[in-house]
């Protein structure tokens, strides 16, 4: 079974391809008229929302569409071939060996069952017929490739014994392995935090030029896109609506939904004065509820009746440029250099007393060795370790850092759903870090309240969006009849900004932006004075995350809340907080103004953490720092400092100074805090990571 | 009077069933043999290309398959049709089908108003888009509805208990020798070695089934969930200790335990009622917890629910576990709503003390799974107290699976009914119950096969129909 002959024109064609899926009652499109194609060593990006059927086009190529669906027009053709008229003996023969694929879940593609070593070695021997030992040779080769520490062992181990980021390599290892012509990567980091997304990122752009593949990168972040591919395609609601190269489409847009994904997503470089967020009105259209026309009329900018709400609109080229179309009736009418017509300017509130006070906070858990009978050697979790900070009324306080910094707990503990091993939390002035959520009396659980990440969990599936308001109301003692509860119900629903009709929706009826809205609506009805967010927009798409951004702040505002925004998207963050706190396994290690901290000198984590966030602006430019390795556990960490394992500037610090002993807080100006060993001067000599080009 | 034969004058049906039977079954092999023989097709299908015939000889097979099967169904329509039309003219079939009239009647009202409603009615609704369910939901409904109208003796054609000197043991078909007037003139599935009328005691025993198995099989959910919350809930020792008690249940003999509850040494000490006690006492327990927890913050609410809804359950649970003339005798007799036969009683305890451990185990799990929810997580971090997180955000969101499991656990409360008929345990000995005429109808068998099929052919069927009905029903929980 060999590789199908050398073919020189594009390696992957897809022309005025259509994929629908048939449930009992009716046709469903998922993909209409889609037209890319991919040259041999390029990179294209498909980038849209969720549900705009970028995945449909990959399970497409793959000839992979189920039971359901169906290509019911246009065609796919692999190195000239059309995949359409291929048996299914052919296609065996392609998948995985020609064309390979790289999903969003490491876990899910690896056998958990067999050793690493096993499973990248099949690969070769099933299509290639390779014996034994070449293939161990190849799979040796592959894992060193993408740079895994001690390839021979990871030979042996099995896939749970490997961190996320570990697993997701020796996925990609396993793609190359037959040396693919085309690799089809959906979602490859969205389940990777971000500093070791930018370490596979990295491995993924060099390992395409090393090994000359093509490669279809799915994403919904425009950053990534930007970082690895040489050309994009941006889908909207099952429609190709925009196709170029990076540079054409990311400077010169010439399709309004692009241009208001663009302005939706907040940039780093800028503050949010210059570069306010515009988020994108109305709702994403299923799919059996698509306007006539242009998909997007409804919610844009440009929008002419009469004219964009007729017909099918095609793609046109767009003059002057190479290869780039967009598919948009007003393409050329349109200024597309017109600034961005400032909203009302908001009038930022003044932070006002302390309201929040945690003073040196610690959190151990106790891990018995032998849960059934409790014998064994008890270890200890340090969770987190001496917290300390203030937090004043209306102000914003973002809390940073990467899965397992102790930021979930530290928001336990806050809550009351855990008490505290030592230290104080002080809610002014009273102290409530040994009160349990049962012993706190119905004012302090009303003032301290959570808004949670995942849209689809917040809500009970079982009970109507009205109902689970008006019943966090009962619990806070709010109005003596049904009568009051359900009109401040209805009130906190136009707060939020939702029909009241929504008062007797179902969860399911709702869209993700809007559940969000209402998780934020019950967090708010008892008056809480501090609302915990612990990445609240992060599961939702891009436009959205806009809107309810923008929802937040604006109730921030109205209410004088204090906000303690738990992210790990600077972005976001450089965008909508006052102060920035920046924790690693437990520790803060930088604390301070927002311009403090995104601004040198960093700590040595938090430059790291910038260089990783992908910024989609082609004038940003980011200094290069890869961390080397995972995050260390929690059950067992470093001596010292405790991101010495990872730290580029140990080697500044004379004497073994970070392996030894837990650096002392320093304070750098008036507010901002750094736990680093490193020198005052060698702090000074740090340049800014991002840096945004003169134009 | 002739005695009936089995078709009558629908006879020239059985060469065309004969012939659809063979067809089915042969190409049902021969489509099995083609598809592992034939390499498998890709489905290309280019638009527009819907409704063309099948060319390979795979697809052939597949389609003579769907005929052969739509031919045998047509056939066993035309039976029943005929039958309903020509009565005992259409022999055993014909009698049996006109005396179930009523119950085809509900059937076809039941089915007709569910399709039409169907889009309203959430996931009963949705399980007429399943054909497996649909066949499932028809085996269970139609023995539900003839123990009911069996019980108003709108079905049966005899006093299941009479006996008629001359007709014992006689073949199906077999007309009464000295009919009175206003007599039903034959014994359609026969009589059993007392004389009795088989197809009389068959839909009696519908009742029986029907009667106690829902019944009992929801207490024994409403044991499983007040216990598998909690120890799901709170983990730890909690759940060790419970899940420790499950085990031990579950590991106990079954038929052991059924014949030390009746033995009378163990009648006598009461043993049973204070089981009965303990075990009806928890919807009690789950129904006062539901309401507290729900309106907790309203105490005036809370109690005028509490009073709505216990004062009755109250009194019905001490009408249940209060018998006269036993160890739990407390309740003056105007007082004492009903009384249970203290052999209903144990079969009800036995089922419930042996099921409930299942139930538990299911609940317990679909806790943990969902207590780490962040709706869970936003109930508790507004203060609500776990016994309303419980029943209020995870009860309702563990639905799915816990119907499933009640519709297959009603299937093996009949089983264990028909169990404890046929070791005689529990109920009466003349009752119609399907387990004890099967265990009559076996001491014969080899000489009479008739008085055993008909109970254990509906026992098979309703067993059947609710396996079916979960299938379906998960099926369709699943989608959407």
């Amino acid at each position: 079974m060999s590789k199908m002959a050398e073919y020189d024109g594009p390696i992957l064609e897809i022309d005025k391809l259509s994929i629908s899926f048939f449930t009992r009652r009716h046709e469903i499109p998922a993909v209409m008229d889609f037209s890319v194609s991919v040259q041999p060593g390029e990179a294209v990006g498909l980038v849209g929302e969720s549900g705009c059927g970028k995945s449909t086009v990959a399970l497409g190529v793959m000839q992979d569409l189920g039971k359901n669906g169906r290509i019911v027009g246009g065609n796919i053709r692999f190195k000239g071939r059309d995949l359409a008229e291929m048996s299914a003996d052919e296609l065996r023969d392609i998948r995985g060996n020609e064309i390979a694929m790289i999903y969003q879940e490491p876990m899910a593609s690896l056998n958990p069952a067999m050793k690493i070593g096993r499973q990248l070695m099949e690969v070769p021997m099933i299509h290639e017929g390779l014996g034994e030992k070449e293939a161990y040779d190849r799979a040796l080769e592959v894992v060193t490739d993408v740079r895994l520490p001690d390839p021979e062992r990871m030979l042996q181990a099995y896939p749970h014994q490997l961190s996320g980021g570990q697993q997701q390599r020796i996925v990609i290892a396993m793609a190359l392995m037959s040396k693919p012509a085309l690799l089809i990567l959906d979602e490859p980091t969205t389940a990777l935090d971000v500093t070791v997304e930018a370490a596979v990122v990295e491995l993924v752009r060099d390992l395409g030029k090393k090994y000359g593949t093509s490669m279809l990168f799915i994403s919904h972040n425009l950053g990534l896109i930007l970082e690895t591919c040489d050309r994009l395609c941006v889908m909207y609601s099952g429609e190709a609506v925009e196709r170029g190269s990076i540079s054409e489409v990311f400077d010169d847009m010439q399709h309004p939904y692009t241009q208001a994904l663009f302005r939706s997503i907040p940039l780093p470089g800028a503050d949010k004065n210059a570069h306010p967020l515009v988020a994108i009105p109305g709702n994403f259209p299923l799919p059996h509820e698509r306007p006539q026309g242009c998909n997007f009329g409804p919610r844009c900018d440009y929008f002419e009746p009469g004219r964009c709400d007729q017909g099918e609109i095609e793609m046109s080229p767009v003059a002057g440029n190479d290869r780039h179309a967009t598919r948009c009736l007003k393409h050329l009418e349109i200024d597309w250099a017109a600034p961005i017509t400032l909203a009302e300017q908001k009038e930022k509130t003044q932070p006002g007393k302390v309201v929040l006070q945690v003073d040196n906070l610690k959190k151990y858990y106790e891990v018995a060795a032998n849960a059934l009978f409790g014998g064994g050697a008890k270890r200890v979790v340090k969770a987190n370790e001496t917290l300390s900070f203030a937090a004043r009324e209306s102000e914003t306080l973002a809390i940073v850092g990467e899965s397992g910094c102790g930021k979930s707990t530290f928001a336990k503990v806050l809550m009351g759903l855990e008490t505290a091993t030592e230290g104080e939390i002080l809610l002014d002035g009273n102290n409530i870090e040994q009160t349990a959520i049962e012993d706190r009396d119905t004012r302090t659980i009303s003032d301290v309240q959570m808004v949670f990440q995942n849209p689809f969990d917040t809500l009970n599936p079982s009970m109507t969006v009205g109902r689970q308001i008006i019943r966090a109301l009962e619990v806070f003692d709010f109005g003596s009849s049904d009568q009051d509860r359900k009109q401040r119900m209805l009130e906190l629903l136009d707060l939020v900004k939702l029909p009241r009709a929504f008062a007797n929706r179902m969860p399911r009826q709702l869209s993700g932006g809007q559940k969000q809205r209402v998780g934020i609506a019950r967090a708010f009805s008892g008056g809480a004075r501090i609302v915990v967010a612990d990445e609240p927009v992060s599961a939702l798409d891009v436009s959205v995350q806009a809107a309810v951004t923008d929802l937040l702040m604006e109730i921030q505002r109205k209410e004088k809340t204090t906000l303690l925004f738990i992210s790990h998207d600077l972005s976001i963050v450089r965008y909508l907080s006052d102060r920035v706190m920046v924790m690693y396994l437990g520790h803060v290690v930088e604390l301070g103004d927002t311009d403090q901290v995104f601004s040198p000198p960093y700590h040595p984590y938090t430059e790291a953490l910038l260089s990783a966030v992908p910024i989609a602006d082609t004038s940003v430019e980011k200094q290069h720092i890869v961390l080397e390795g995972d995050i260390p556990s929690a059950m067992d960490p470093p001596s010292g400092c405790p991101f010495q394992t990872r730290c580029r500037w140990k080697s500044e610090v004379p004497g073994g100074l970070c392996e030894t002993t837990v650096p002392p807080t320093r304070e750098m100006q008036a507010g901002h805090q750094i736990k680093c060993h490193l020198s005052d001067e060698m702090l000074a000599r740090m340049s800014p990571v991002i840096t945004v080009a003169a134009e | 009077m002739d005695p009936l034969s089995w078709t009558g004058q629908i006879a020239f049906l059985n060469p065309v069933l004969a012939l659809g039977l063979g067809l089915l079954g042969l190409s049902v092999l021969a489509w099995i043999g083609l598809s592992s023989l034939l390499p498998e097709n890709r489905a290309i299908t280019p638009s527009g290309a819907g409704l063309s015939l099948p060319t390979g000889p795979r697809e052939l097979s597949g389609l003579v398959v769907r005929l052969a099967f739509l031919l045998t169904a047509a056939v066993i329509a035309a039976y029943l049709v005929l039958g309903l039309a020509l009565g005992t003219g259409a022999g055993i079939i014909g009698a049996i089908a006109q005396r179930l009239l009523p119950v085809w009647i509900a059937l076809v009202l039941l089915f007709a108003l569910s399709i039409r409603f169907k889009q309203r009615l959430g996931l009963y609704g949705k399980l007429f888009d399943s054909p497996i369910g649909m066949i499932g939901f028809g085996l269970v409904m139609f023995w539900v509805f003839t123990g009911i109208f069996g019980a108003f003796d709108l079905i049966i054609t005899h006093d299941p208990l009479a006996q008629l000197s001359g007709l014992k043991n006689k073949v199906p078909g077999t007309p009464l020798p000295r009919p009175e007037d206003g007599d039903f003139q034959w014994y359609l599935l026969g009589g059993d070695n007392l004389a009795r009328d088989v197809f009389s005691r068959m839909v009696k025993g519908a009742w029986e089934v029907v009667k106690i198995a829902p019944l009992a099989t929801l207490f024994a959910f409403m044991a499983g969930i007040t216990l598998g919350l909690p120890a799901g809930y709170f983990g730890g020792r909690i759940d060790t200790i419970l899940s420790f008690l499950a085990n031990l249940i579950l590991a106990f003999p079954v038929i052991l335990l059924f014949y030390l509850l009746v033995t009378p040494e163990i009648v006598q000490t009461g043993l049973p009622q204070y089981m009965a006690a303990v075990l009806f006492a928890f919807p009690l327990i789950f129904f006062t917890v539901l309401i507290n927890a729900r309106f907790r913050t309203q105490p005036q609410q809370n109690r005028l629910w509490l009073s709505v809804v216990l004062i009755p359950l109250v009194w019905g649970y001490f009408s249940l576990i209060n018998q006269t003339g036993s160890k739990i005798n407390f309740l003056p007799q105007s007082l004492d709503l009903f009384n249970i036969p203290g052999g209903i009683l144990v079969v009800f305890v036995s089922v419930v003390f042996v099921n409930s451990p299942t139930v538990f185990r299911i609940v317990r799990g679909l806790t943990m799974d969902i207590k780490t929810r962040d709706y869970v997580a936003a109930a508790q971090t507004r203060g609500e107290r776990p016994w309303y997180i419980m029943l209020w955000e995870v009860l309702p969101n563990a639905r799915g699976p816990l119907i499933v499991d009640f519709c297959l656990r009603i299937g093996y409360t009949t089983i264990l009914l028909g169990t404890l008929g046929f070791f005689g345990l529990g109920l009466p000995p003349e009752s119609p119950d399907w387990g004890s005429t099967i265990n009559e109808g076996r001491k014969l068998l080899a000489i009479y096969l008739h008085p055993a099929l008909p109970p254990a052919f509906a026992l098979l069927s309703l067993v059947l129909g609710l396996n079916l009905l979960a299938d379906g029903l998960r099926e369709e929980s699943m989608k959407d």
